[in-house]
């Protein structure tokens, strides 16, 4: 494994998490407000 | 001008249509930098943290500068919805500035053998972030929407003036933070193959960042027509 593979993947993980939280939580406010209209 | 459920759903669709396209985006970015873009000699692994971090200040940037203009805009035409997008990308544009704050100094800990250094770059854009937690606690405070959407504006403009000074602050003060290596006057200097990522994350970042501000504003906007529609 090349140096500092945990520094990367720390990185990666954070900032998906980051995308997945928020993203995941207006897609989920979205579909709500769609379905309620229906 | 009053927002209508009808409308309200058109907007939440292009988000949720556009969000969805850029985290599929990100998803190709992921894999194209940790399986395809080879290592870079000297900082191993370390060096595609690059790949996160730049286009989320990059979003990050872009997001707080739109705040500005649209603010701007709010205070010259005082159009409601100009309030709203600009709340919109303020709340769009902290996201992407938790990821730029983090995976920065998990990169500055290997390489610069620090998690964290009060240079410039870094200072100004820890400032960038809590005048933007400052806008939102402001929005928070005030109840009449007309003032409410006029002191933030204020600040918003604010907060836009520094964006310009953070990318030239590698330039006008010494810095440990790396210079710019597409977004300067020369030829972007990193090889084709790691360039072509970087590109594929400004876009996939760019096209998140607009998902994001869409989605939020058209939620914002059924919000408001929902209440309107009650009373």
């Amino acid at each position: 494994m090349p140096e500092n593979t945990s520094y990367m993947i720390a990185a990666y993980v954070v900032a998906a998490v980051v995308y997945l939280l928020y993203g995941g939580s207006l897609l989920t406010k979205g579909l709500r407000a769609l379905r309620k209209d229906r | 001008m009053k927002p209508t459920i009808s409308g309200s759903r058109g907007i939440i669709k292009w988000g949720l249509a556009l969000t969805a396209l850029g985290l599929a985006a990100m998803v190709i970015v992921y894999v194209l930098a940790l399986v395809y873009t080879p290592f870079e000699v000297r900082q191993g692994a370390a060096q595609k943290i690059f790949y996160v971090h730049v286009p989320a200040a990059w979003s990050a940037m872009m997001a707080f500068t739109i705040v500005g203009l649209v603010s701007i805009l709010y205070l010259w035409l005082r159009d409601e919805r100009l309030d709203a997008f600009a709340a919109s990308s303020a709340e769009v544009g902290l996201v992407f500035s938790v990821i730029m704050l983090t995976t920065g100094p998990i990169w500055g800990k290997p390489i610069w053998g620090t998690w964290w250094t009060w240079d410039a770059r870094l200072t100004l854009t820890l400032i960038l972030f809590l005048l933007f937690l400052g806008y939102m606690t402001l929005r928070s405070a005030i109840h009449d929407p007309a003032e409410r959407a006029r002191f933030s504006a204020v600040v918003g403009i604010m907060g836009m003036v520094l964006v310009p000074f953070i990318h030239l602050s590698v330039y006008l003060f010494r810095t440990l933070h790396p210079k710019p290596i597409v977004l300067k006057a020369s030829a972007p200097s990193l090889p084709p193959v790691m360039l072509r990522t970087l590109l594929l994350g400004f876009l996939a970042a760019s096209v998140l960042y607009l998902g994001f501000v869409v989605l939020r504003y058209g939620l914002a906007r059924h919000a408001v027509a929902e209440r309107d529609e009650e009373n």
